[in-house]
């Protein structure tokens, strides 16, 4: 892609994740683009009152983006409203800045990921639409981890036996589901949890109770140290 | 070449403004002492002044050099009703259309989850104790329709509504003298959304 990405690249599909003061009256965006995953581009001018682009830079929008340049730094030259608006309020929006959260972390740059672009679209749209957010996170959550490429075996175990729905199961990051009895730490689960899981159905009130466990559990391993934003801001807004 | 460390100290501080990097800073440092002394002088007591004499409005959080501003202090405005901006300079923009003769509360900020800009650093504690002094009827969001200024409208709302508080929040759509063929498809499309039936 030596050459792909010294060129201009004309109205690509893109939604902001985040922006960044810089200069005077400048930003520095953070885009999740279609074809080159997580790029950064130099909005000249963004924070100026009259600025055409103030209103557009926001995030869970569908944008057109053109931009030019070689360096990490790109410029940002025009954008323009994709298809479709989303709208999200209240708790979807919360959940929102959690997923561009986890995308900024997890996400490396220049990385194309198209079919997590896609599917992060369809997880804004379903927020948008509003209903229960817990299983549209966790579908997002995996989707993430897997389209990334960390291995997340749910359909068998360690031994690589297949998972039993009754058994109790001690689920490792990066090892997978341990016996009972084979491991000391990890998320303790019934094997059903995790073949709901691999079928995306969350119907159980029990499997979104032991899959949101796991998914901290998974999330934190590979996030590191640092602690999410957005988690540590829900949790201080309910002790208000 | 090193500059006296008393310029260089001065370079350091200049940078703490936002959007100055080192060269501006030099520039900003040369041209106080070698052509604007008497000015370089009255930036420095007024900085002085400023840092002692300002603090926040124990009522609207705003700037203010007494311990209640004199807008809260004024008798003559509507305590029942009570505005939330993100900052000063929203407050003085509402004041100038003088259509809102209620209270005010300054946020000095807006939550940014990616940013960690939380409810500790926004004063959230202080708005719900200010909109429970019993007085206050109806609290009136006037953050700005950003994704941060969103959130902030709706945790402060669930907050406020969940003690038993009235809210609302400003009306968006069209400018005024807009024409829908030049407006943007974003505030086009919430001002569909958010119609409202003609009384």
């Amino acid at each position: 892609m030596a050459a792909g990405s010294i060129a201009r690249q004309d109205q690509q599909p893109v939604f902001v994740l985040h922006t960044y003061p810089f200069k005077e009256t400048s930003l520095v965006v953070e885009f999740f683009t279609r074809d080159f995953g997580r790029v950064a581009a130099v909005a000249k001018g963004a924070r100026r009152p009259r600025s055409a682009m103030r209103g557009m830079l926001q995030a869970f929008q569908p944008l057109q983006a053109t931009w030019s340049g070689k360096s990490e730094l790109r410029n940002l030259h025009s954008l323009e409203w994709g298809e479709g608006l989303l709208l999200l309020n209240g708790e979807a929006l919360m959940c929102g800045f959690y997923l561009n959260e986890l995308l900024l972390r997890l996400l490396p740059r220049e990385d194309a990921h198209e079919a997590l672009f896609s599917y992060y679209t369809s997880t804004l749209r379903a927020l948008a639409a509003g209903g229960e957010v817990a299983p549209t996170l966790r579908r997002f959550e995996l989707k993430m981890l897997q389209e990334l490429g960390y291995a997340l075996p749910l359909l068998e175990d360690a031994r690589g036996e297949a998972v039993a729905p009754a058994l109790e199961y001690l689920y490792v990051p990066e090892r997978g589901a341990l016996r009972e009895g084979e491991g000391q730490s990890g998320v303790q689960l019934r094997g059903k949890t995790l073949l709901d899981m691999a079928q995306e159905d969350y119907s159980d009130a029990l499997t979104q109770v032991q899959s949101k466990q796991l998914m901290r559990t998974l999330m934190s391993h590979y996030l590191g140290d640092k602690p999410l934003y957005t988690r540590q801001l829900l949790m201080d807004l309910q002790e208000l | 070449m090193k500059n006296p460390p008393a310029l260089e100290h001065l370079v350091e501080s200049l940078r703490c403004l936002p959007g100055v990097g080192p060269k501006s800073a030099l520039r900003m440092a040369y041209h106080l002492l070698q052509r604007d002394r008497a000015g370089a002088a009255s930036l420095a007591s007024a900085l002085q002044t400023a840092l002692n004499q300002i603090g926040h409005c124990s009522l609207c959080n705003n700037f203010s050099e007494e311990p209640v501003c004199p807008l809260c202090s004024k008798g003559n405005r509507d305590p029942s009703l009570l505005c939330v901006v993100e900052m000063p300079t929203d407050l003085l923009m509402l004041e100038q259309t003088h259509t809102y003769h209620g209270m005010y509360f300054v946020l000095m900020g807006r939550l940014s989850p990616l940013d960690g800009v939380g409810p500790r650093e926004i004063h959230l504690d202080r708005l719900l104790k200010r909109a429970q002094d019993g007085i206050v009827e109806e609290i009136i969001l006037a953050t700005n329709y950003t994704v941060e200024g969103e959130a902030t409208a709706h945790y402060v709302s669930e907050l406020l509504k969940a003690r038993g508080l009235k809210v609302s929040r400003i009306a968006r759509g069209l400018p005024m003298g807009g024409e829908i063929e030049h407006v943007d498809s974003g505030t086009l499309a919430q001002a569909m959304m958010e119609r409202r039936a003609i009384k």
